[in-house]
C-alpha cells in the first residue's frame, strides 16, 4: 500500500471495495473504527453487508462481478460533475482524454442495472470521496480475485489520481495484502520476472549484478521471465514442468480448481514438499522435508504497509527438521553449488547490498519492535511510511501517473438454470490459509470446524427447502462438496460465500479458473453453483463426520506408516 | 519463564506478540506493542500458537524426511544426509535431460520469513538457472 497503517486511521475518507477487513484483517479493521471515531467519512462498496458497511456512511450494495461496470460510473461521475482536481491531473498524470473514451457509456443512470446501486447513489459516493481533505481506497481480494482484476486495480488507482489522493498524510491506495509475509515473499523477488528489490530479470546490468554476486556466469542467467505459479498444473500436464519443488504452500488447498491442481501434481517426475505440515499437498509428495516452524526460528517478515519486522525464536524445536533455508543450502551445495549461511542476519545482510531499496533496514535498526518501512536506501534514513511524496511515478519514463480504465467483462462463468447461485470465496475469522496451523490449535478448532460454511440469505434458502445449519450439497460444474448452511441477511440474494479454510466442505473443489491475463490471478469470487438440500440430515451429519474423520485417519496413518528402509542383512 | 517477541504468522496486519515460554514450552501469548497493532491481537494471534506441540488435532507436524521411492509406495523415513542427495541428484536428472525450466520453485508467503524466500529465488536463479519461482501471491 501506498500508505501506513496510520494513515488508514488518520484519513478523511475510507473508500472500502471488496475489503472485509474484519474476517480477513481483524486489527486493521480496527483503524477504520477509529477512522470512524475521528470523524472520518466511510463508503463502502461491497455486495454483502459486511461489518465495515454498518458503520458506513454509505454502502453501495452492488452486484458481484460488476466491479469494473461500477468504477468506470465513478470515472464518469468525477468528470461530468468536475469533481476532480484539474489542476493535480494536469501536472502529475497523463492519458485524461483516454479515460473519457472508455468511461462515456458508463453514466450511473445507464449501470443501474448492471450493478444493481441506484445512479443517486453512485454519484453521491464521488461526492464524498472527491470532497473530503484526504482520503485511502482500501481494498482486497473483492477485486483482485477477478478475470479482470489488475484492470480493476488501475482503475481504482485513476480515482485516486483524479481527486489527487496520493503521496500525502491519509491519502493514497492501499491493497491489503493477506497472508503475514505475502508481501516479503514479493519483496524478496520469489516473483518470476523480478529479482529482490523489485529489479527486473530483464535487464542485463541487474542480471550481471546478481551473477557476480552469486559468483556464476551473467550468461548462465536465464533472462526470460519464468513460470508463474497458477499455471503450473497444466504445463505439468503439458509435460513442459516436470518437477516441483513446493516450500510452505499447500495448492491442494489453497488454488482454484482442486482437481486440476490434482492432475497436475500427479503428471509430475518429481514432487518435493518441504512444510511443517502433513497436508493434502504433502502426501501426494516423493520427497518430504520437514522444516522448522514460526515460533522455532526467527527472521524478518514484511507486513502489509512494507514495514519489515523482526521475529525472534521462542522454542526448540523437537523434531529431526530443518531451518528451510539451510535445507535448501544443503542441496544447492550437493548440486555443486557451495551455499553456507550461519544465521538469518548473514542472509539479511546479503541481500540488503545487493537492494538498494532495503539497504539502511539493518537487523539493528528494526531492533525488538521496529517497523521500518522500505524504500530506506541509506543507514540514516528512516523508512518511507507514505510513498509518491514527490508526485513522481516513476514505473512510466515520464514520472507521470497513467490514468487508464478499461471496458467492464462479465466473470467467465455466469449463472444458468442448472446452476442459479453465483459462489465467492472468502475468509474465515478465525483461521488461515489452508489452515494446517489453525486446524490444529485446540480454542480456533472448537470455534469453528468441518465441514466449514455456505453463507446463504433466507429467502433463497428458503426457495430451496434448506434449514438453517442443515447440511447442504454445493455443486458446481466441477465437483460437489458436503458443507453446513448458515443463514445470513447480510448476504446479497443470488450469491453464496464458502471460506476456503476446509478440507471437507472444500470450496477450491467447486471454483473455477478464469485467470486473470496478467497476473494469472484465478476467478475465485465468481463461479455458478447449485445448492441441494439433503432429506436425512441423520444420515449427511454420519457421512460428513465420516469424511472428515477419513480424512485425519489417512494423513495421519502416511506419517505413521512411513518407516526406515529394511536393512539388508 | 522468558519471552520471545514474534510478529503474528497469520494475516498481514503486522501484530508483534509475546510468547511465553515456560520449560522449553509456550504457555500462553501477549500482545506487543507493535507499530501496527499498538498492543492488541485478534483471536488468532491469542490462541493460534499450539499447533506448534504437534496436537495432530487435523493433521500430524512432518518430524523426519521421508522418501516414496515410486508413485503410490509408503514413504520410507530416511537420513537428511539421504534426503538431500536423494533430491539434489533427481533435480541435477532431470536439468540435464528437460533443461532449468522444467523445475518449478516456490518461496513461502508465510511463517518462514523473508531469508528463506531470498535463499529460494537464488537457488532457482544460480543454481537450477530459471526464473521458475513464484508464490501464492496470485490466490
Amino acid at each position: 500500500m501506498s500508505v501506513s497503517l496510520d494513515d488508514i486511521e488518520n484519513s478523511k475518507c475510507l473508500f472500502v471495495f471488496g475489503y472485509n477487513g474484519a474476517d480477513s484483517h481483524p486489527i486493521v479493521a480496527r483503524r477504520i473504527v477509529k477512522a470512524r471515531q475521528k470523524g472520518a467519512k466511510i463508503v463502502v462498496c461491497d455486495p454483502r453487508k459486511i461489518e465495515t458497511a454498518r458503520i458506513a456512511d454509505q454502502f453501495l450494495q452492488l452486484h458481484n462481478g460488476s466491479n469494473m461496470a461500477l468504477i468506470n460510473a465513478f470515472i464518469y461521475t468525477l468528470i461530468e460533475e468536475e469533481l476532480y482536481d484539474k489542476e493535480f491531473v494536469a501536472k502529475y498524470t497523463e492519458g485524461f482524454d483516454g479515460l473519457w473514451d472508455v468511461v462515456k457509456d458508463y453514466a450511473p443512470e445507464a449501470v443501474e442495472a448492471a450493478t444493481g446501486v441506484p445512479a443517486a447513489q453512485i454519484r453521491q459516493a464521488m461526492r464524498t470521496y472527491a470532497g473530503a481533505e484526504s482520503a485511502v481506497i482500501m481494498w482486497g481480494m473483492g477485486v483482485t480475485q477477478y478475470g479482470q482484476g489488475t484492470e480493476t486495480v488501475k482503475s481504482l488507482a485513476a480515482l485516486a489520481l483524479l481527486t489527487g489522493n496520493l503521496g500525502r498524510a491519509g491519502a493514497g491506495v492501499a491493497p491489503v495484502r493477506g497472508q503475514n509475509n505475502v508481501q516479503g515473499a514479493c519483496d524478496m523477488g520469489v516473483l518470476p520476472d523480478l529479482f529482490p528489490g523489485y529489479q527486473s530479470v530483464a535487464d542485463p546490468a541487474i542480471r550481471e549484478k546478481f551473477a557476480k554476486a552469486w559468483g556464476i556466469d551473467p550468461a548462465q542467467m536465464d533472462p526470460e521471465p519464468g513460470v508463474r505459479l497458477s499455471l503450473v498444473p497444466h504445463l505439468a500436464m503439458e509435460g513442459k514442468v516436470k518437477a516441483y519443488y513446493i516450500m510452505g504452500e499447500d495448492p491442494m488447498q489453497t488454488e482454484a480448481d482442486t482437481s486440476s491442481v490434482r492432475k497436475g501434481l500427479e503428471a509430475l517426475d518429481l514432487l518435493v514438499v518441504q512444510d511443517i505440515f502433513m497436508t493434502k499437498t504433502a502426501e501426494m509428495a516423493d520427497v518430504i522435508l520437514p522444516a522448522t516452524s514460526w515460533g522455532e526460528h526467527s527472521g524478518v517478515y514484511t507486513c502489509c504497509d512494507r514495514g519489515f519486522q523482526r521475529f525472534y525464536k521462542a522454542v526448540e524445536p523437537k523434531y529431526n527438521v530443518k531451518r528451510d533455508w539451510e535445507i535448501i543450502s544443503l542441496i544447492a551445495t550437493e548440486m555443486g553449488y557451495p551455499m553456507h549461511y550461519d544465521n538469518d542476519q548473514q542472509i539479511w545482510d546479503e541481500l540488503r547490498e545487493l537492494c538498494p531499496i532495503y539497504y539502511g533496514v539493518t537487523y539493528e535498526k528494526m531492533g525488538e519492535l521496529g517497523h521500518i518501512q522500505w524504500p530506506c536506501p541509506t543507514l540514516e534514513h528512516p523508512g518511507t511510511p507514505i510513498l509518491y511524496t514527490d508526485l513522481k511515478f516513476t514505473a512510466v519514463a515520464s514520472g507521470k501517473g497513467q490514468l487508464l480504465t478499461h471496458q467492464w467483462r462479465k466473470p467467465a462463468e455466469l449463472t444458468t438454470p442448472d446452476y442459479p447461485l453465483v459462489l465467492s470465496t472468502v475468509r474465515e475469522v478465525g483461521h488461515y490459509s489452508c489452515r494446517s496451523m489453525t486446524g490444529n490449535c485446540a480454542a480456533l478448532k472448537a470455534l469453528a470446524d468441518e465441514p466449514g460454511f455456505v453463507q446463504i440469505h433466507p429467502d433463497n434458502a428458503r426457495q430451496l427447502g434448506i434449514q438453517d445449519q442443515a447440511l447442504v450439497w454445493v455443486e458446481s460444474r466441477r465437483g460437489k462438496v458436503i458443507t453446513r448452511a448458515n443463514f445470513n441477511e447480510r448476504v446479497n440474494r443470488g450469491a453464496v460465500y464458502m471460506t476456503y479454510q476446509w478440507w471437507v466442505g472444500a470450496c477450491n473443489e467447486l471454483t473455477q479458473e478464469n485467470m486473470d491475463p496478467v497476473t494469472n490471478t484465478p476467478e475465485t469470487k465468481y463461479c455458478a453453483v447449485t445448492l441441494k438440500s439433503i432429506d436425512d440430515q441423520n444420515w449427511a451429519e454420519s457421512h460428513a463426520e465420516q469424511i472428515y474423520q477419513d480424512l485425519k485417519a489417512r494423513l495421519r496413518s502416511v506419517v505413521e506408516n512411513a518407516k526406515p528402509a529394511a536393512v539388508a542383512m | 519463564m522468558e519471552k520471545a517477541t514474534v510478529v503474528c504468522p497469520y494475516c498481514g496486519a503486522g501484530c508483534k506478540m509475546n510468547l511465553v515460554v515456560d520449560n522449553g514450552k509456550i504457555i500462553r501469548a501477549e500482545a506487543a506493542n507493535g507499530y501496527t497493532n499498538q498492543g492488541e491481537l485478534c483471536l488468532k494471534g491469542y490462541y493460534g500458537w499450539d499447533f506448534l506441540n504437534d496436537t495432530k488435532l487435523l493433521t500430524p507436524r512432518l518430524r523426519e524426511p521421508m522418501i516414496r521411492r515410486s508413485k503410490g509406495v509408503p514413504f520410507e523415513t530416511v537420513s537428511w544426509d539421504e534426503a538431500i542427495k536423494f533430491v539434489a541428484k533427481r533435480f541435477s536428472e532431470i536439468k540435464q535431460k528437460f533443461g532449468p525450466r522444467s523445475i518449478m520453485t516456490t518461496g513461502s508467503s508465510r511463517g518462514t520469513g523473508n531469508e528463506t524466500n531470498y535463499v529460494m529465488q537464488k537457488f532457482a536463479r544460480a543454481v537450477i538457472g530459471t526464473n521458475n519461482v513464484d508464490c501464492c501471491a496470485r490466490v
